[in-house]
């Protein structure tokens, strides 16, 4: 558990989802009590179908909590209406996808400027934001106005990246980032997440894959609905590598994983 | 195979039930048209035998009692092709006069309807035993009083209806009574003053009028045997004209025994007058119908080409595979055909039902367009069915047929690698990085250009949609609000009253006329039956052409000499007369027969073919060789007023009324509107209001059915973006503007450019169509106020349409179509 003098960024109270499939309930999260910390690199980890993603997207505001109150920044989001919470999303959350989702018939710019434009800021200091965001990612000017269809996964995924922070979210949200990337594009995109980490920006991934999961300074770990435990990693040095994935691997045992 | 047939169909059922339902209008207004359009040749002729209606009526006025009637009967005995006739006895209603200074019979009697004032009417017997052509009648109602029966025409035309009451004064004394039913009759369909009445109240008038009577007035109906129309008019005409030569030669006789003798008064009707007041218009409707399921038919086109297309892209990868099993192209494209087989076939049934069962609902349109009880004249025709149900099919296996051409350009491989793409990468359009307008809006217009052909083809139907509209909107402008341009094509003169007297001293009446203040001009003018270079046809002859309202001249300039004349410009092409031609004039009555020569200055349009020249009564003067014109019951009083300063047709009355006591005699009273009304305008106006109603109708559907498909297939494919939108934190209400938007963009630029078409082209279309018909030069005034009206009508529809369409975009839920995976 986090110290009383951490500053959370996201608290649940009670939170439980279920879902009704073919009529019969499905109880995915169960009275989840959790705090994310501002500034933590936040890791999900638990077996498929341990409710990590609900967990994530509920955390977000992108899904209802079926009970249970999320507060998100000192506001209680899981009251809001869905206008309200996609208003709110605009500022507060960024999201990084498996299959990244960018839109087909918009360049890339443009799929990153459709999120930075809902921001309300000046559209040129936008633009100019997006082009050194994604210069920085390694996407070039002269790549700008592809198309996604023409791009590798790996590119793609860092457009989503640059989509996710475009407007300087308090929180990124991201759900198994690299579950369809290989190892090379998967490592380019963990360092950028680790930069932003680096950066001061909070973060909760979800994710099955250990070498995504040691880039976290904290791991928890999800079974049947509830935080099973939790690890405390540090934050990431690429030359501990090894050291932070067996002690992950411990815990990972200890949990029945 | 069938996986891609399962797959079509569920991705657009909504596709399916719309192409269905236009399928269903296009079929269903196809039988219609074709139907009223193969029917109208034996429409008249079987509303004829319904209604036991004459094809011929000539009526005598013959004081004193003559041999007018052994005469005109002889003549009726020699012909072969007069199947049958008969002779009524028949009294004229007028305005009572309280005195009965001279010898000839009149019925002073002032007759209402309602509260209404009605004068020149005439009195036919119901129980007369003798009557051939006893009336049809419908709508009958008994009610205690004296039964009085009116045309169909009159009650489409007047505000009277069955039931209403009755009150005929005659020799001061009342008869109250009421309207007992309807019945139709064709060649009197135009004088809504011909009443039957029942044989007590007609024995009461005779009685009345008994010691008095020494004036023959009856009408000699006849019927044609022949079968054919073109005949059978041809006939009507050539008989009513050896009928009136007759009595000129009797005039003639008298004249040279007794010149103090009064004219023996006629005039005739014939069903084919009739005809062509209200063919045309019944043809107009019969092929805008058709008009209508052919573009219904092109829009069929439109959407299941983009419905076929749009699958086999979807199902581009599915096709690869079964052509990798083996299966050819034609297998693969004709699994396509088998949908939409079952899928028309369905329609096509549904259609046919539907034609069958809504014929009655068109037929009583026709009904009141033709002023005929036409619901047992016109039927479904059976010929038209089979030929709807060949065109929709043609139409809708051809565009299958080839929309699924690219199926032959899928290989397995190609397919494996998904190189058939839906969209556009050469360039980035409409890139938001320079964009200033609002986001939602913007990302509706990249929808636009990312979706090529879903925007051509809302653009195309809009554009077509809007294009009727538009055309549908001029017509009725030109017909309903402002009837200048269809009037001067009318060849009828817009004056502001028509009026003649049969008093014998008419000066005072028309010294009152003079003497209303705003009073402007009196302009005397008559029609006459005469043959140009061996063609007959009727003149229109007037004293002076300087105050005629009603612009005829569309080409060259009115006569300014007694021997210049206007043309009809269909007659004109027809015969090759050209400006500057000199034709012959050639008159008979009787024994007489005189010539003139007159040159062509002008030509005029004859839509209701009501004459074939127009010049000065000076023509009539020398055909006839007499000095001057007697007023008589065949001249016209034009009267014109300042603008604003003519009186209401009461007033005048009352004016006229007030005149010598009240001895006035109407031989003719009707305000230049209700002449032109009674003629045609009641009838185009029916057309129009039928019309416009029709088409914007059929456009709101179309327009609405089109954008539901497009919509429901949209949020069906592109939920995932929209989940992804929602993620990022748009708002429903965002998505729904951002799909408005772009149908709203669309619906502009289709309805801007179908609209101007339309406006700028209906003249045009209807002088191509209207040359057929007596009317080659349309110059309908363009209502551009209408125009943008129909641009607002058609964004507005488009708007709420897509608004409402785009709400389920609130059930996306971002978390839960985000995981979906695939």
């Amino acid at each position: 558990m986090k110290e009383l003098n951490d500053k959370f960024v996201i608290r649940t109270q009670g939170l439980c989802k279920t879902f009704s499939i073919g009529g019969v309930q499905q109880h995915v999260l169960n009275n989840l009590d959790i705090d994310i910390v501002e500034g933590d690199f936040t890791v999900i980890m638990g077996n498929s179908g341990s409710g990590k993603s609900t967990l994530l997207y509920a955390l977000s505001g992108m899904d209802r909590p079926t009970l249970g109150k999320i507060i998100f920044d000192a506001q209680t989001i899981s009251d809001f209406s869905n206008d309200k919470l996609a208003k709110f999303r605009r500022t507060n959350c960024g999201f990084i996808f498996q299959e990244v989702f960018l839109n087909d018939n918009m360049s890339i710019m443009d799929n990153v400027l459709a999120a930075g434009y809902l921001s309300g800021r000046n559209r040129k200091q936008v633009y100019q934001e997006a082009c050194e965001r994604l210069s920085q990612v390694g996407i070039g000017e002269d790549m700008f106005n592809k198309f996604p269809s023409q791009m590798s996964g790996g590119e793609l995924q860092r457009v989503g990246l640059v989509r996710a922070i475009i407007n300087s979210p308090k929180v990124v949200f991201a759900d198994e980032p690299t579950g369809a990337l290989n190892s090379a594009n998967s490592v380019a995109v963990l360092d950028i997440m680790n930069k932003l980490h680096a950066e001061g920006k909070s973060i909760l991934m979800v994710t099955h894959d250990m070498r995504s999961a040691i880039r976290g300074n904290r791991i928890l770990y999800l079974k049947d609905g509830v935080i099973l435990n939790e690890i405390d990693l540090g934050n990431y040095d690429v030359s501990q590598e090894k050291q932070r994935l067996d002690t992950l691997k411990v815990f990972l045992d200890e949990m029945g994983w | 195979m069938w996986s891609i047939i399962k797959s079509h169909f569920h991705k657009g059922k909504t596709g399916f039930i719309i192409t269905g339902l236009f399928i269903i209008l296009s079929v269903l207004m196809m039988i219609v048209g074709l139907s009223i359009c193969f029917g109208i040749d034996t429409l008249y002729q079987k509303a004829r035998d319904i209604s036991n209606s004459p094809d011929c009526c000539i009526s005598v006025f013959e004081s004193p009692y003559g041999e007018s009637q052994a005469r005109l009967e002889e003549i009726l005995k020699s012909k072969d092709y007069v199947e049958n006739y008969d002779l009524q006895e028949i009294y004229y209603l007028e305005k009572e006069d309280g005195e009965n200074t001279d010898k000839r019979l009149e019925f002073y009697t002032r007759t209402y309807i309602g509260n209404m004032f009605v004068s020149n009417w005439v009195a036919l017997n119901i129980d007369d035993e003798n009557n051939a052509f006893k009336p049809q009648l419908r709508d009958t109602v008994e009610k205690e009083g004296y039964k009085f029966y009116v045309t169909g025409n009159f009650i489409a035309t007047t505000m009277f209806s069955v039931g209403d009451n009755v009150r005929t004064t005659i020799n001061g004394k009342t008869y109250e009574g009421y309207i007992a039913g309807i019945y139709d009759d064709m060649t009197r369909i135009y004088n809504t003053a011909n009443i039957y009445i029942g044989g007590d109240l007609f024995e009461e008038i005779a009685k009345q009028s008994e010691d008095d009577r020494i004036t023959r007035e009856y009408n000699i109906n006849i019927r044609i045997d022949s079968k054919d129309e073109a005949e059978s008019a041809r006939l009507q005409q050539q008989l009513c004209k050896e009928l009136e030569s007759a009595i000129v030669q009797l005039n003639v006789d008298r004249l040279s025994q007794d010149p103090t003798l009064p004219y023996i008064y006629y005039n005739y009707v014939t069903r084919e007058i009739f005809t062509q007041g209200t063919k045309s218009f019944i043809l107009l409707l019969g092929t805008a119908l058709i008009a209508f399921s052919v573009i219904v038919a092109i829009i069929v086109a439109i959407v299941i080409g983009f419905l076929v297309r749009s699958s086999v892209f979807d199902e581009v990868r599915n096709l690869g595979v079964l052509k990798a099993l083996g299966y050819t192209t034609t297998q693969l494209r004709l699994s396509y055909l088998a949908i939409y087989g079952v899928i028309g076939g369905i329609c096509l049934a549904v259609g046919v039902t539907l034609g069958v069962g809504l014929m009655p609902a068109f037929v009583n349109v026709v009904t009141g367009m033709a002023r005929l009880d036409c619901s047992k004249a016109i039927s479904v025709n059976v010929g038209g069915i089979f030929l709807a149900i060949a065109f929709v099919l043609a139409v809708v296996s051809s565009v299958v047929y080839l929309s699924t051409a690219r199926v032959k350009s899928v290989t397995p491989l190609s397919a494996m690698r998904n190189n058939i793409q839906t969209h556009t990468f050469r360039r980035n359009r409409a890139s938001l990085n320079k964009s200033k307008i609002n986001i939602n809006a913007h990302l509706g217009i990249k929808s636009i250009v990312g979706e090529t052909h879903r925007s051509v083809m809302v653009v195309a139907i809009v554009l077509i949609m809007s294009l009727l509209c538009s055309f549908v909107s001029v017509v009725f402008y030109n017909l309903k609000v402002d009837q200048t341009a269809i009037i001067s094509m009318s060849a009828i003169e817009n004056a502001d009253y028509y009026v003649n007297f049969s008093n014998d001293d008419t000066s005072p009446y028309f010294d009152a006329i003079h003497n209303i203040d705003g009073f402007e001009a009196d302009v005397r003018a008559t029609s006459v039956g005469l043959e140009i270079d061996g063609g007959y046809g009727q003149g229109q002859l007037f004293e002076n052409f300087d105050h005629i309202r009603t612009q005829f001249v569309y080409k060259g300039r009115y006569p300014k000499y007694a021997n210049e004349i206007l043309i009809d410009y269909a007659y004109a092409t027809e015969k090759g007369y050209k400006l500057g031609d000199s034709v012959t004039l050639h008159m008979e009555r009787g024994t007489l027969k005189s010539d003139k020569s007159c040159v062509i200055v002008g030509y005029f349009q004859n839509l209701l073919d009501m004459c074939k020249v127009m010049g000065f009564l000076e023509i009539l003067y020398e055909l006839y060789d007499i000095p001057t014109l007697e007023d008589s019951k065949y001249v016209r009083h034009l009267i014109y007023f300042e603008k604003g300063k003519a009186p209401d047709i009461d007033e005048l009355r009352e004016i006229l009324m007030q005149v010598d006591g009240g001895k006035v005699m109407f031989n003719g009273f009707q305000s230049g509107e209700d002449y032109i009304g009674s003629a045609f305008l009641n009838t185009v106006e029916t057309a129009a209001d039928a019309v416009m109603s029709v088409f914007f109708s059929i456009t709101a559907i179309v327009i609405a059915l089109l954008l539901i498909m497009l919509i429901k297939l949209k949020l069906l494919r592109e939920r995932r973006n929209y989940a992804v939108y929602k993620a990022l934190g748009y708002t429903s209400l965002d998505i729904m503007l951002q799909i408005a938007t772009s149908m709203l963009l669309l619906g502009l630029v289709g309805s801007i450019i179908g609209a101007l078409i339309g406006a700028l082209t209906t003249s045009p279309i209807l002088s191509l169509f209207g040359k057929y018909i007596g009317a080659g030069h349309f110059a309908f005034i363009i209502p551009w106020g209408y125009t943008v009206c129909v641009v607002l009508f058609i964004c507005v529809l488009i708007c709420a349409v897509s608004m409402l369409c785009a709400i389920p975009v609130r059930k996306i839920n971002p978390a839960k179509h985000l995981r979906e995976r695939g």
